[in-house]
């Protein structure tokens, strides 16, 4: 009993914890002059979300997010930041004030808006938690998901991806032809 | 997630294996230089302590005691973490790679593994391509142009071989039907081991292992005559201690992995030996990975990339797909 809640203490620490480390790390991606430092904050971001997803029994979707977004597509983002090399200026910096200000209205407005719409929607569930199975969130459930209930989704979305891969490819063959086909001195 | 094994006994068991581990570490650094030389024919290390042996403390005592100095660009925040994040990440995998069946030690279970997580495989992965984040970002905050083009070429290199290494594993999962690696291994130990029809899979894997611990013949991140050191160019006693025992740690967990995937994990052929099993086949792995050292010359930077994306990605796609029509049919 001791041990349990013990556990329960601990499943909260961790969550307040993610949760500051989220937003935190949210703030800083718009807030450093570098855009490595950036990145790197987006990183964080991104692994204090995964850590939510896995206090939600989402071991899946949190690997996932891990492995995907802040494994493979961060570091795109980390490569081409490093390559072309550090700007130093702040991006808000000399911008006019009105972009600051529509910036805090839209956002002010996305959070009333998001506020309200849970509390019309929500507001009954919120109260009581809700039973999961212990196959929720594993692989096979998903899988499963993927091929019964969003097989269009799934099928149209692997057609995009497939595409935009196609198209990187021609897109980066033929910008390594072109210095070939200037004709050398 | 545990199965009813108590909380203190993965943190004991948990803190057993990371020092067993880091001492694996250490003898393979001297096993890799011991090898290297009598492949060589020389001797290897033979001063510190008998065959060499203490070489290793050796070492350790001599990085430790030097001075850590920095470039003064360096960025020192991030300089400073990155080689944490290159060994936490390389030292956390370990953590999901099954080493045994489990134990009644006095009245408490013991599973041979330190999580049972149902996602293993894919956490492996996932730890793996955290960990790219040190090389990059330490070779970035070094600020110095070597280490910059070192930090380039590990990253392009690693997220090109992410992908074979992710596609050869996809036909054992496929046949375990698991992404739980203790499933797959019981799974092997009830049928037959993985290595025989996956010998393609394990195959990609291996050169894929090569390239992602950046070893001869892949090293080009670390490229001596090009490129210095790569992206540890700029790091000096424990902090590059710290980049080469991620790498060797890295090179131990994936010989694990390849183990746990194509060769049964603790199962042996004959006599239940357990973990010892396992310990065998790793060692005979990773000595594997060192002879390749000694024989193979390092690749040009373009054969490594169309050898990854021209030759082991094609047969990985086309063994997961011909494993997935064949499991099928089996069915």
């Amino acid at each position: 009993m001791l041990i349990a809640s013990a556990g329960n203490v601990l499943v909260w620490i961790v969550w307040i914890v993610a949760a500051f480390a989220c937003l935190g790390s949210g703030i800083a991606v718009v807030s450093f002059s570098n855009p490595f430092y950036s990145a790197l904050a987006l990183i964080g971001n991104l692994g204090s979300l995964a850590v939510l997803y896995l206090l939600l029994n989402a071991e899946f979707v949190a690997a996932a997010q891990v492995l995907v977004y802040a494994g493979a597509v961060m570091v795109m983002f980390l490569f081409v930041i490093a390559y072309i090399g550090p700007r130093t200026e702040s991006p808000w910096m000399g911008g006019p004030s009105w972009q600051a200000a529509g910036a805090v209205l839209a956002a002010g407005a996305l959070l009333v808006e998001i506020v309200v719409v849970i509390g019309l929607k929500a507001s009954g569930h919120l109260a009581h938690s809700e039973h999961v199975d212990r196959t929720f969130g594993t692989p096979a459930y998903i899988g499963r998901l993927f091929l019964t209930d969003h097989l269009l989704a799934f099928e149209i979305t692997s057609i995009v991806l497939l595409v935009a891969a196609i198209g990187g490819v021609i897109l980066g063959a033929h910008s390594r032809r072109s210095p070939e086909e200037v004709p050398s001195l | 997630m545990n199965n009813g094994e108590p909380w203190w006994i993965s943190l004991i068991k948990a803190a057993i294996i990371v020092n067993l581990v880091m001492l694996a570490f250490a003898y393979t650094t001297w096993l890799e230089r011991k090898l290297l030389g009598r492949l060589q024919l020389r001797y290897g290390p033979n001063r510190a302590g008998p065959f060499g042996l203490l070489q290793p403390i050796a070492d350790l005592i001599k990085l430790i005691r030097k001075e850590s100095f920095f470039p003064v660009a360096a960025r020192d925040s991030v300089y400073i973490v990155a080689p944490v994040i290159a060994l936490f990440t390389a030292l956390a995998a370990f953590a999901v790679i099954p080493f045994g069946a489990g134990w009644q030690i006095w009245h408490y279970h013991v599973n041979g593994e330190i999580a049972n997580v149902s996602i293993g495989l894919i956490l492996i992965f996932a730890l793996g391509s955290v960990g790219v984040y040190g090389a990059i970002v330490g070779g970035w905050a070094s600020e110095s142009k070597f280490s910059l083009l070192g930090s380039m070429r590990t990253c392009a290199q690693l997220v090109s071989y992410e992908v074979s290494l992710a596609l050869s594993v996809l036909g054992v999962v496929l046949m375990g039907q698991s992404l739980n690696l203790v499933d797959i291994v019981n799974k092997q130990g009830a049928t037959i081991w993985f290595f025989i029809p996956q010998l393609a899979g394990l195959l990609v894997f291996f050169f894929a292992v090569i390239a992602e611990t950046s070893r001869p013949p892949f090293d080009l991140p670390e490229a001596d005559t090009e490129l210095v050191a790569g992206y540890h160019t700029e790091y000096g006693g424990m902090r590059w201690g710290l980049f080469q025992t991620a790498e060797y740690i890295n090179m131990i967990t994936l010989s694990a992995l390849a183990v746990t995937l194509f060769f049964a994990g603790w199962h042996g052929p004959w006599a239940p030996l357990g973990p010892l099993w396992f310990l065998l086949k790793v060692f005979v792995l990773v000595s594997i990975l060192i002879w390749v050292r000694a024989s193979v010359p390092r690749l040009r930077y373009d054969q490594l990339m169309s050898f990854g994306w021209k030759v082991l990605l094609p047969i990985a796609t086309l063994n997961a797909v011909i494993t997935a029509l064949l499991v099928v049919w089996v069915d």
